[in-house]
């Protein structure tokens, strides 16, 4: 097991962490609500526009996950400093490497979490890389950083060895979600039959679903959505990881489409009970966990 | 390069060196032939002559010995011919005939050989080749029988100077030619060359001059035409592109920064700030959207996403896209209705066509309820299907909202164009435009048609496998077409 490092104070949220911990990042909480988003300092007239158009952003508005130790590998001097800063202060620690040849030394010497690697970098291509990092049989999780957005380029990052993929310009939280969810992919939940938060049950054998012991009827899509939230309960997931993962789809369908499909999910499981389990992420996405304790 | 440098360098002039020198080479052994056979045919009558005086003058010996036959020799010499007698003793005393000298060692040997020679004709002596042959007689005597060389030796120079002049003829005329040739090529070629240095300055509505007589420079010049026109439609096309861009961008970007001098001026606290900024990152998100739909189209309309094309079902993918918009179309208050019966396979891209499909259902959710259908209580419907037609696979999106005026089906379909009463409604302008370049990219395309009432959207594609067109899928530009095609 790789030490973790800890050289910030950071309180690790997950089901069995302490509530009265939780009291440290009052902020943080303010914007995990049930139901109706709820933003502590716009005005009205905001909450108004945001209601009908996208939730306007804001930086990691969530709880983060333990500390990780990544590597960002990007050649843009800016970019990487704001990434650095951006993880440091929810609690990760970011080495950098400012070319792909100091980037796969550093790749290989040290366990990292995640790597951040920028498509197009001097001396080593992200790529190529990536490629002799899987070749020397280093698994750890890269997360491509490319200007280039298209499906094909997508397609060749995958194919190169990479675990995901991200074009720029992108929002820090969607990056974070994403990162966050490929650490806890290695030694997570992913092989377990039955998923469960709090008295929510779901078994991907079955496929059956169900809360309070009674049974809860899904359409096969509810289930996959509610599947991959499940999969990865406690952790932010974005629209477009949903709109990746559980439809397939890599295009940006204009009108948000997901938070339709998430309050039809919703009323499913949470209409009724007096915990929500199924939470909006304002600015990010949405999160399943027992947070009502 | 210099006039004679650019026409030697021509591949016209380098054919006609080519054949050329095979022609000259071919006249040359032609010739030879002619000679070396000619000679053969003169050698071999000189031979049988010679032959058959000897035979005749061995006859006149055996007759009547020396006497009789220095008589005959005499009288044969008498005669004005090109042959030549000569008898003598063994020691070389002559006897009779018409040779006064010989080349050396002639006489000693017996047998052919050819030698110069003398004869005193009637005062003055003649001199010239020929062809003799000895013969020992008995009792020492040696009988010379010849022919002279002259009148071969005057007909190998008749066809030597014939030859001559066969080949400078054919050589003078056949540059001559080449020349001409290469030099009508060049000037065509020349012309075509200014045409397109003009094209490429800048002045796109040149065109390369066709002379006519449907030669492969015509038809090069005709493609290269074709080229031009499709070049000019597109740098057209563009310069609109772009100039709408350049709009529809600014108008955000002026948007963003008046908020953000407003927030300068006039902001006090925190709270204000952040609700300014909350907007910015809102707009600026909202143009990397446009500029992402920007780029995808621009990708579908160059051709390049072609290479990952596979077979993909089409009704697979309306039954995806409808499952993704059915809960939305569900909370407007509209009911979205999949038909897709069979399999209907597109060679083609899933991605770029379920997104195409989904603008498609989008526009439809966007507008149908606009105009609430008193269906007696009944909700609006949308249909979402996928049939095949022939060769043809439809996948359409039938409404019934308002629908396009048939006037402005066309122009919907360009960049950023979009109509009065869709205005209030959010979106980029985009959705048809990168619906038809997808329904391009994929050899089909796209139609607008009255669903009476309201609209239907129709993407036709190629079912697979593709039979890929030579031409490329231009757009057809006729003046007023029902159903607008684009």
């Amino acid at each position: 097991m790789v030490a973790r490092p800890r050289r910030l104070l950071v309180i690790p949220l997950g089901v069995k962490s302490n509530p009265a911990k939780k009291l440290a990042r009052p902020m943080a909480n303010a914007y995990l609500t049930g139901d109706k988003e709820v933003r502590p300092h716009a005005p009205a007239s905001r909450a108004v526009i945001a209601a009908e158009a996208r939730p306007a952003r804001v930086l990691w508005p969530w709880d983060p996950g333990p500390p990780m130790r990544l590597l960002i590998i990007e050649d843009d001097h800016d970019a990487a400093d704001y990434l650095t800063k951006a993880f440091r202060e929810v609690g990760h620690v970011a080495d950098r490497a400012f070319d792909g040849e100091e980037g796969l030394a550093l790749a290989l010497d040290t366990p990292y979490d995640v790597l951040i690697v920028d498509r197009m970098l001097p001396k080593l291509d992200g790529l190529n890389l990536i490629g002799q990092l899987r070749a020397k049989g280093v698994t750890t999780p890269a997360l491509i950083l490319s200007a280039l957005g298209q499906v094909d380029d997508r397609v060749k990052g995958l194919r190169a060895g990479s675990d995901d993929y991200l074009s720029k310009p992108y929002a820090f939280s969607e990056l974070l979600a994403r990162v966050e969810v490929l650490a806890r992919r290695r030694g997570g939940r992913g092989e377990d039959t039955v998923y469960r938060v709090g008295d929510l049950e779901l078994d991907r054998l079955s496929h059956r679903v169900s809360r309070a012991e009674a049974e809860i009827v899904l359409q096969p899509r509810e289930f996959r959505l509610l599947e991959y939230l499940m999969k990865h309960a406690g952790q932010v997931v974005t629209r477009t990881m949903l709109l990746e993962n559980v439809w397939d789809y890599h295009f940006d369908p204009q009108t948000n489409v997901i938070d339709v499909h998430i309050s039809r999910l919703r009323s499913k499981i949470d209409k009724g009970f007096a915990r929500p389990l199924l939470h909006t992420v304002r600015g990010a996405g949405y999160m399943i966990r027992d947070g009502a304790r | 390069m210099t006039a004679l440098g650019k026409l030697i360098r021509t591949t016209t002039f380098k054919l006609t060196l080519v054949y050329l020198s095979i022609f000259a080479l071919f006249a040359i052994f032609l010739l030879g032939y002619f000679t070396w056979n000619t000679q053969r045919l003169i050698n071999q009558q000189i031979t049988e002559t010679v032959d058959a005086e000897i035979s005749g003058f061995a006859e006149q010996f055996r007759q009547g010995g020396i006497r009789k036959l220095v008589q005959s020799v005499d009288s044969h010499s008498r005669r004005a011919t090109s042959s030549l007698y000569l008898v003598t003793t063994f020691s070389g005393e002559t006897l009779g005939g018409n040779v006064s000298s010989l080349s050396p060692g002639v006489l000693d040997n017996v047998g052919w050989a050819e030698t110069l020679y003398r004869r005193p004709d009637e005062g003055e002596s003649t001199e010239g080749r020929a062809l003799v042959r000895v013969v020992q007689l008995p009792g020492g005597f040696r009988l010379l029988v010849g022919r002279d060389l002259e009148e071969e030796r005057r007909l190998r120079a008749i066809i030597l100077e014939a030859g001559r002049w066969l080949i400078g003829l054919v050589i003078v005329l056949g540059l001559a030619g080449g020349i001409f040739a290469t030099r009508r090529v060049l000037k065509r070629v020349d012309a075509m060359t200014e045409t397109t240095k003009a094209i490429m300055a800048g002045d796109l509505s040149g065109r390369l001059a066709i002379s006519g007589t449907g030669d492969e420079l015509d038809r090069l010049a005709t493609h290269l035409n074709t080229m031009f026109d499709r070049i000019e439609l597109l740098m057209r096309g563009l310069k609109e592109v772009s100039d709408n861009i350049a709009h529809d961008l600014k108008t955000p970007l002026t948007r963003l920064q008046n908020r953000c001098e407003e927030a300068l001026r006039h902001t006090q606290n925190e709270a204000g700030y952040r609700a300014t900024l909350e907007a910015t990152i809102e707009e600026s998100e909202g143009l990397i959207r446009t500029f992402n739909a920007l780029l995808m189209i621009a990708r579908a309309e160059s051709g390049q996403a072609r290479d990952n094309m596979v077979a993909v079902d089409a009704s697979e993918i309306a039954r995806g896209v409808g499952e993704l918009y059915e809960p939305l179309a569900d909370d407007k208050g509209l009911e979205l209705i999949v038909e897709a019966p069979a399999p209907a396979l597109v060679n083609g891209n899933r991605e770029l066509i379920s997104q195409a499909l989904a603008n498609l259902v989008d526009n439809a959710i966007k507008y149908a309820r606009q105009e609430p259908h008193a269906l007696n209580g009944e909700r609006a419907q949308i249909k979402v299907s996928a049939n095949q037609r022939g060769d043809r696979i439809e996948l359409a999106v039938a409404d019934h909202g308002p629908g396009i005026p048939e006037s402005d089906r066309r122009r919907v379909v360009e960049r950023f164009v979009r109509l009065e009463r869709s205005r209030s409604e959010p979106g980029s302008g985009l959705g048809l435009s990168l619906a038809s370049a997808v329904a391009h990219l994929h050899h089909g395309e796209l139609q607008l048609l009255d669903n009476a009432p309201g609209l239907k959207a129709t993407l036709t594609l190629p079912r697979a496998p593709l039979a890929l067109p030579a031409e490329s899928s231009a757009p057809e530009r006729s003046p007023n077409p029902v159903p607008v095609t684009l």
